[in-house]
């Protein structure tokens, strides 16, 4: 009688029992972090083609302060090193520096939040709708109002996330996953307002 | 540990001014974009590289995910601008 031998499934695939040496919630933050950044991607795309068709896009330098949109990146960033901090010391299993750390960052998003309101405040003042705008092309508006309001959702997103971070944190009931996810969603924040700055804001 | 991500930091910042100066400067237009695009670029990589640790992961994550978004995104490409361009046409009377 003839036999032959069945290879186990996971030695034809060679991938080995974890090929990403990462846990299944960090993976899947990460494929959020990709279907979110496709968003953001069709939406930046959507705008540099309504740019190129305008008749008249308003010059950036007229409409905003740049040296003020400097700042709140400046913020950003910094929330976002602090929070890099806050991982490491949650994998050391530094509660009082996590959440020391944690605090920190939400009080760079908190200040980053404050100052996009006050731009739309100030904006809005000057006359900025979603369908009219002094400036020039009425799509500048939608695309303004649009893109950095979707951006400052995400922020707030992140806010509430971070609060509950740094609750578990203080009362010791935070995983250094845990944290590691948290801090995964808000760089990918900041890594959104990289582009925003440059490509709404500068180019 | 903490010294790799306050010197990507350090760097993020440099970059964000060096853009903002520039961005004052009597550049010509074709050569901004390209110095801006470029910042933008560095900036990204910094911040994915170290603040999200992708530098530090096993190559078939780091793959996938930077392989998941280009991909992805050509899909929904494919897929969408035939109805573009015939909306497209629809509106400019062609």
């Amino acid at each position: 009688m003839a036999t032959h031998t069945v290879e186990p499934v996971i030695d034809r695939w060679g991938g080995g029992a974890c090929p990403f040496a990462a846990g299944w919630r960090k993976v899947m933050m990460w494929a959020f972090i990709v279907t979110d950044g496709l968003l953001f991607a069709g939406f930046l795309a959507s705008y540099g083609y309504a740019r190129l068709m305008a008749e008249r896009w308003p010059p950036q330098q007229e409409v905003f302060s740049i040296s003020y949109l400097a700042v709140m990146t400046f913020v950003l960033i910094s929330s976002s090193a602090t929070m890099a901090s806050a991982v490491v010391a949650a994998g050391a299993s530094d509660r009082r520096a996590t959440t020391r750390f944690v605090l920190l960052t939400i009080l760079g998003g908190v200040a980053f939040l404050g100052m996009q309101a006050y731009e739309w405040a100030h904006l809005i003042g000057e006359g900025a709708t979603l369908t009219h705008n002094p400036w020039g092309d009425p799509s500048f508006g939608s695309y303004f109002f649009l893109l950095t309001g979707f951006h400052g959702s995400h922020v707030l997103t992140g806010l509430i996330v971070l609060c509950v971070t740094a609750w578990h944190s203080a009362g010791g009931r935070s995983s250094a996953n845990g944290v590691e996810i948290a801090g995964l969603y808000w760089h990918f924040v900041d890594l959104v307002w990289v582009f925003i700055f440059t490509l709404f804001y500068l180019v | 540990m903490y010294r790799i991500y306050w010197i990507a930091w350090s760097v993020l910042l440099a970059l964000t001014l060096v853009m903002v100066v520039l961005d004052q400067m009597p550049i010509p237009r074709q050569t901004f974009v390209a110095l801006m695009l470029g910042a933008m670029t560095i900036k990204a990589s910094l911040i994915a590289g170290y603040f999200m640790h992708l530098r530090f992961e096993r190559w078939p994550l780091v793959v996938g995910i930077i392989l998941g978004l280009p991909i992805n995104a050509a899909i929904l490409y494919i897929l969408i601008v035939p109805d573009a361009l015939r909306i497209f046409g629809m509106t400019s009377g062609r």
